[in-house]
């Protein structure tokens, strides 16, 4: 009987060939005039948390006063990264900084665009899957805004910004 | 599981990037459908998916060149290890499999049949809603499935390893059964080709690709010849020693290990065994440091974790001045006997192989120059990977002393100035006042070793056993240092 989705949760797999592939893959889409690909790698993410979130979710409900932990969370079991979250509670902006991202090491030549875009998409995604579910209205959205640093850009960590609002008011 | 066999799964393992499973599963199934987003072909797009699995890890064994040279050079060898292919690949296990080989008349090689009954790439696939790539939309019903990323990976590798260890025949990795497209188990086909039919099989891709009406950047070709290096020293030394020869030699005595030593150098280097030592007489000093210069590099060999290390200026002062003390410390505590005993064995081994009078001048080293020459070549090595060990200090303290950024010495030096430029004088007294008593102190440990060298020989017969014995136990502890890496790494 083969592996079930539930039972690879409990595995790790190593990243460094896919994480090649990706960039592979914006080059290939480049190359062949899509021209929103940062756009499509935010939905690879999106597609990923959807899936992720029927076999496994840190918590049934996301709040401000959680939204931390949650964060930090989806990264330590989804991508093995320990990161720092940052909260401007002014501006509603999360940001996240990942200084071993699972999906960019290396700056290339021919594109300029970070693999963690995906992660921004499916991070943002997982949240807002668990807050549309959850009955709190209290409960929290997050939408990808940007990568503002990345190892494929040459800095020396992935930095990830969202910007969250309350459900209700949405 | 061979020792060597079971290190490369751990150390690749425990030091590669990893995330979780499931992740990469849903990674891998995206990538496949931007790709076929562009050609809206499924067939199309398994042989771009195939393209982008074989140029990532060829990508990654570009950057990681030097941990294959350890691996075994011929296909079928290549074959027998794709259990650490495969780890390499996917960074796990392969569980429940088995090889079928398959004969292939007028051909060197046999092809072979590798059964999966267990694919992550598969699992589940079709139960999702986002599982939009539709198999069923295949007309043909020779393509590959879902694990073509996968194979056009392994291929890479595979291919990659034989490039590196100069074989001039090449591997083809095929999907021929997937559980995503209604197959029972993944199976994987592996074909061996020599160059000529590699080269008109990888021109059959380059046009079928080209066929397709999209744009795929042709990349460099991965066949160009390795070029020879200032380093093809350690390269030849790697053709002798491979992971899967290494098992073989660890379980002869000495006398088997010669003789395998002798077939190899005529193998390789094409010349008889006294020939090739021959040219190491009268320079038997330069031999013993070239293995003490090969043992670091051996060292770096994974990932170059020393060199890389070693950039960090501070990384590289604080190991040279630990090597300084280790080259110290050496002869204080491992006993003249000991050394002396291990040139013995050299000596044993030279016998027979190399030209009487190389062996007799080995025989007349002491215990104390085979151990400076070893270091001698080591500290080359280290210098190679970037310690400068001209530029370190008497001692580390010396280095802590805080010395203006412009250089320039103030002229308004204070008395406690003054006694702090004296301190690393101060600090020297008292660590050759320290040696003397560790000299003194350490005659019961060298009692020790020297008894419990004598006492290891005769009871290592008895400890080897892998499930009950000393390597048993010792393989054992570093599973869970292996593992505890892996914990620290998350």
């Amino acid at each position: 009987m083969n592996y079930s989705r539930k039972e690879l949760i409990t595995t790790d797999a190593t990243m460094n060939q896919m994480r090649n592939s990706i960039h592979i893959l914006a080059s290939f889409m480049e190359k062949n005039e899509v021209s929103n690909v940062r756009e499509r790698l935010r939905i690879m993410g999106h597609n990923i948390a959807k899936t992720y979130v029927r076999y496994w979710k840190p918590t049934e409900t996301v709040l401000i006063s959680n939204l931390k932990d949650v964060i930090t969370t989806i990264y330590q079991k989804v991508l093995n990264s320990t990161i720092t979250v940052e909260i401007d509670e002014l501006e509603n902006f999360v940001k996240v900084q990942d200084s071993k991202c699972a999906l960019c090491k290396y700056q290339y030549d021919d594109i300029t665009i970070a693999g963690c875009e995906i992660i921004l998409g499916m991070v943002a995604e997982i949240i807002s899957q668990i807050s549309n579910n959850s009955s709190d209205s209290s409960s929290i959205l997050l939408d990808p805004l940007e990568v503002s640093e990345s190892q494929a850009y040459g800095n020396k960590t992935c930095v990830q910004v969202f910007k969250y609002k309350l459900k209700e008011r949405s | 599981m061979g020792a060597f066999q079971w290190l490369m799964k751990k150390i690749t393992k425990a030091f590669g990037r990893s995330t979780n499973a499931l992740f990469y599963t849903l990674l891998y199934r995206e990538i496949l459908k931007e790709v076929n987003n562009i050609t809206k072909n499924e067939k199309e797009s398994l042989i771009l998916l195939r393209e982008v699995g074989r140029r990532a890890a060829y990508e990654s064994c570009e950057r990681h060149s030097n941990i294959f040279k350890f691996m075994p050079g011929s296909p079928k060898k290549v074959l027998d290890y794709f259990e650490i292919l495969w780890v390499v690949v996917f960074g796990r296990e392969l569980e429940d499999h088995s090889y079928e080989e398959i004969p292939r008349e007028g051909s060197k090689y046999n092809d072979y049949l590798l059964k999966i009954n267990r694919c992550p790439i598969c699992a589940d696939y079709g139960k999702d809603s986002e599982d939009t790539f539709k198999f069923s939309k295949l007309k043909d019903n020779d393509t590959e499935g879902l694990a073509c990323g996968l194979c056009g990976m392994l291929e890479a590798v595979a291919n990659f390893i034989l490039k590196i260890r100069r074989n001039d025949y090449r591997i083809q990795i095929v999907e021929q059964s997937c559980i995503a497209k209604g197959g029972e188990s993944l199976q994987i086909l592996c074909k061996i080709y020599d160059y000529k039919e590699w080269q008109e099989l990888i021109n059959a891709r380059t046009h079928e690709r080209k066929s397709l009406g999209v744009s795929f950047e042709e990349i460099v070709d991965e066949e160009e010849i390795v070029q020879e290096t200032k380093l093809d020293i350690i390269d030849k030394i790697q053709d002798v020693i491979s992971i899967d020869k290494l098992e073989e030699y660890l379980d002869e005595p000495l006398e088997g290990v010669k003789e395998r030593v002798s077939d190899i150098i005529r193998e390789k280097l094409s010349m008889e065994p006294d020939h090739f030592f021959d040219y190491f007489r009268n320079y038997e000093d330069d031999m013993i440091r070239i293995i003490g210069f090969l043992g670091i590099h051996l060292l770096n060999e994974y990932g170059g974790l020393l060199e890389k290390a070693f950039k960090n200026e501070w990384l590289a002062k604080v190991f040279g001045y630990v090597f300084k003390q280790l080259k110290q410390m050496t002869l204080l505590f491992i006993p003249l006997d000991v050394i002396r005993d291990y040139n013995e064995l050299l000596v044993s081994f030279l016998d027979g192989l190399a030209p009487l009078e190389m062996v007799e001048n080995v025989k007349l080293f002491t215990g104390k120059d085979t151990i400076t020459y070893l270091f001698e070549g080591a500290q080359l090595a280290l210098e190679n990977l970037g310690i400068e060990f001209t530029e370190l200090k008497d001692n580390i303290w010396e280095e802590l002393k805080k010395e203006r950024e412009d250089g320039l010495i103030s002229s308004e030096t204070s008395t406690i100035d003054k006694t702090r430029e004296k301190v690393p004088q101060i600090i020297n007294i008292f660590q050759d006042v320290l040696m003397i008593f560790t000299d003194i102190l350490t005659l019961p440990i060298r009692v020790l070793i020297s008894e419990s060298h004598y006492g290891l020989k005769t009871a290592i017969n008895s400890v080897i056993s892998e499930e009950e014995g000393l390597y048993g136990s010792i393989k054992e502890r570093f599973d869970s240092i292996f593992d505890q890496i892996e914990e620290i790494r998350k």
